[in-house]
């Protein structure tokens, strides 16, 4: 055989080679979007909450997005639940069904995110991340394989009440809430820790509306009528603002603590009028701690949405985070490998590293514990006097969550 | 528990709820205005409200939140909200009072949500507080207890209104029209009196005292979107057991609405948010017109 020819064949024989290979061999996976699907609210009173979580979802993701996750990139789609349960339970089955969704994301409503993690996530092994909902059932006896809460959640919010309340020389306590699930378990969580610390405090009354119930006049006349020593309100976003506005006209001076009291996006729309001394706890401050990267984080915010971030963008800033971390860590989109990676993992965040603790699926956050002030530097009330109580402090061990998920 | 129910408790509470009546009457008397001479049952009149909360923040805060702005404010708001409304009456509702009550219901109902999402888009989503005066901020003590001042101050202008509502219908000539066309409006437009323009001043005039609820409510309340729905349904329900069409029916049902909430609150507190829909389960079984004659 001449050289020529041995030449040619051998070319031949690599092309063949080459041919079948492609032909046989599977082909590498092509690099695709990481689709999540949002449910939250964006219509009513609830919006603001809402509308605060995506846009820090939409920060993180076009900054995780310059660098991409697995050759590709995060897409987010969004569903208006209208704060209705039946609603979010619905678009959330629609985006898993009809979108194909990776991950599930929402809910400020804590019913709504009860219904989805249940009859959703666990039931089509889908991970739902619950980024603003504060039910501590979600992540404690209701809590599975499939849910992960990014938010602070009321057993934290309570035990931090109770650490607080049980160093005053209050006695006589009044339960006053929204009629709900959020409600009734932050009042459960402050009560149940409180009476454990406290056993000499005692609960002369209850009263509980409607969420978002406008006038809550009525409700605090005949409350500081029975002259309680500490008022415990447990409400959320919807009757927030109208429990500070309505202690302000009353000129109500008995002491009180509410759970995110302190929240700049409830206090704003009071600006000066905001009364002062009321005590709250929450788990994020644009303006506290003073690091770099949340001064960064705020910087950012401000500039893309024109306010400082609330709690609900940070908590979902750093979903977005956990979502593309644990991607990355699990080496392909696969749902199950991805909740083993998201499991005991540690991620950046504006107020330092937040774990996702594995046992339960709760993110473990520190409770920022104050009392409003007005501050003319910013032009209406801020949290004061902040006292920092540590992620494992106030949040349920690993074996009361074991047990609570038995005993249900 | 050792709580009692003490004689000032229960009257600073009566004020508190009879105040709030006074907001529940204003709007709902101008519900029952425009169902009993128009037949129109206006889902709509809640956004009105709501759009006049709006309006009286925006109005106010531009005055600089003092005793201006807030008189301003009270002013301004609903009569904005009356313009709103009499465009809408002349470019829709004007075409549509013979049509069924069905059909009015949806189509008020698919007006409130896209006015719902038009103050969304003018307004954003974000809480608005308007703040009172200073004179009429704080509270006063009556009997060792604290009642608000803005509460009290409910109190006198819930019923001027009712006062001045009266004088309008029962010694103007349009008002006299207006009621006789509640009764009759084939024999009032029979004798030669432009029907077309007495529904379209009874609509605006229905529609204002909406606006002036949302701006009155105002100082008491969060102005955020959604606040409409909470409204609609109460005031429904007042006019439906004070007799559907019957002013005075409004203003017996606010307050029976207002003080049985307010004493409920005080009386079983743990179940104070069902104390007003019993006395409407109460009513309606008793007397299912109403308790008032209802022009319908």
């Amino acid at each position: 055989m001449k050289r020529g020819h041995v030449w040619k064949a051998t070319l031949l024989l690599m092309a063949g080679w080459w041919v079948i290979s492609a032909l046989l061999l599977p082909a590498p996976a092509a690099a695709r979007d990481i689709k999540v699907g949002i449910v939250d609210t964006y219509s009513g009173p609830a919006a603001v909450f809402g509308n605060d979580a995506l846009n820090g979802f939409k920060l993180a993701v076009d900054e995780i997005n310059k660098q991409g996750v697995l050759g590709g990139k995060i897409v987010f789609t969004t569903r208006d639940e209208q704060f209705k349960v039946d609603i979010g339970l619905n678009m959330a089955k629609e985006l898993v069904m009809k979108e194909n969704v990776d991950v599930l994301v929402g809910t400020i409503n804590s019913g709504a995110s009860m219904a989805i993690s249940e009859a959703v996530a666990k039931k089509e092994k889908v991970p739902f991340f619950v980024w603003t909902a504060k039910s501590e059932n979600i992540t404690g006896k209701a809590g599975h394989r499939y849910v992960f809460s990014t938010a602070e959640n009321t057993a934290m919010a309570g035990k931090s009440a109770a650490v607080a309340l049980s160093q005053k020389p209050f006695k006589k306590f009044w339960i006053a809430g929204d009629d709900y699930e959020y409600g009734h378990a932050l009042a459960d969580a402050a009560w149940r820790n409180l009476s454990k610390i406290k056993p000499e405090a005692e609960t002369i009354g209850k009263t509980w509306w409607k969420p978002g119930e406008p006038d809550l006049i009525p409700y605090l006349t005949a409350i500081q009528a029975a002259k309680p020593d500490c008022i415990i309100f447990a409400t959320g976003g919807l009757s927030m603002a109208n429990v500070l506005k309505a202690i302000k006209a009353t000129g109500m001076k008995t002491p009180a603590w509410i759970h995110t009291a302190t929240d700049h996006s409830v206090l704003k729309p009071l600006g000066m009028n905001a009364p002062e001394g009321v005590m709250g706890t929450i788990q994020y401050h644009y303006y506290y701690p003073d690091l770099a990267a949340n001064k960064k984080f705020v910087k950012d915010f401000q500039a893309a949405y024109g306010n400082p971030p609330g709690f609900p963008a940070f908590n979902a800033y750093t979903t977005a985070q956990l979502i593309a971390e644990g991607f990355r860590a699990a080496g392909q989109i696969d749902k199950e490998k991805f909740i083993d990676a998201v499991e005991g993992l540690k991620v950046d965040t504006p107020v330092g590293k937040v774990e996702m603790r594995a046992c339960d699926h709760q993110a473990v956050y520190p409770m920022f514990l104050g009392t409003t002030k007005i501050s003319k530097e910013f032009g209406g009330a801020i949290s004061s006097d902040i006292i920092t109580l540590r992620g494992a402090e106030v949040m349920p061990s690993c074996e009361e969550i074991a047990q609570a998920r038995k005993a249900k | 528990m050792d709580v009692t129910i003490t004689f000032a408790g229960f009257f600073s509470q009566v004020l508190v709820g009879l105040s709030r009546a006074m907001i529940l009457f204003i709007v709902s008397s101008g519900l029952s205005f425009i169902l009993g001479v128009l037949r129109v049952p206006n889902v709509a009149h809640g956004s009105l409200y709501m759009i006049g909360a709006f309006t009286a923040h925006g109005i106010a805060v531009l005055l600089g939140e003092g005793m201006v702005g807030f008189l301003a404010a009270m002013i301004v708001a609903p009569l904005v909200v009356a313009l709103i409304s009499l465009i809408a009456e002349r470019a829709l509702f004007s075409h549509l009072y013979e049509r069924e009550h069905l059909m009015l219901l949806l189509f008020t109902f698919s007006l409130a949500l896209i006015l719902g999402d038009l103050t969304k888009m003018t307004w954003g989503a974000d809480y608005r507080s308007l703040v009172a005066p200073p004179v009429l901020q704080g509270s006063v003590s009556i009997f060792d207890t604290a009642v608000p001042r803005y509460n009290l101050f409910l109190l006198v202008v819930g019923p001027l209104v009712a006062v001045a509502l009266y004088l309008f219908s029962s010694k103007t000539k349009i008002g006299k029209i207006a009621r006789a066309a509640a009764v009759d409006r084939e024999m009032v437009g029979a004798i030669g009196i432009n029907v077309s323009w007495v529904f379209a001043f009874a609509f605006v005039l229905g529609c204002f005292l909406a606006g002036l609820g949302g701006a009155l409510v105002a100082p008491t309340v969060s102005i955020t979107l959604g606040m409409d729905h909470t409204v609609i349904i109460e005031a429904f329900l007042i006019v439906i057991i004070g007799g559907l069409g019957n002013i005075w029916g409004a203003m017996v049902g606010s307050l029976i609405f207002g003080v049985s909430q307010s004493l409920g609150v005080l009386l079983w507190p743990q179940f104070a948010i069902v104390f007003p829909y019993l006395a409407v389960v109460v009513i309606l079984t008793l007397k299912p017109t109403g308790l008032l004659k209802s022009v319908w």
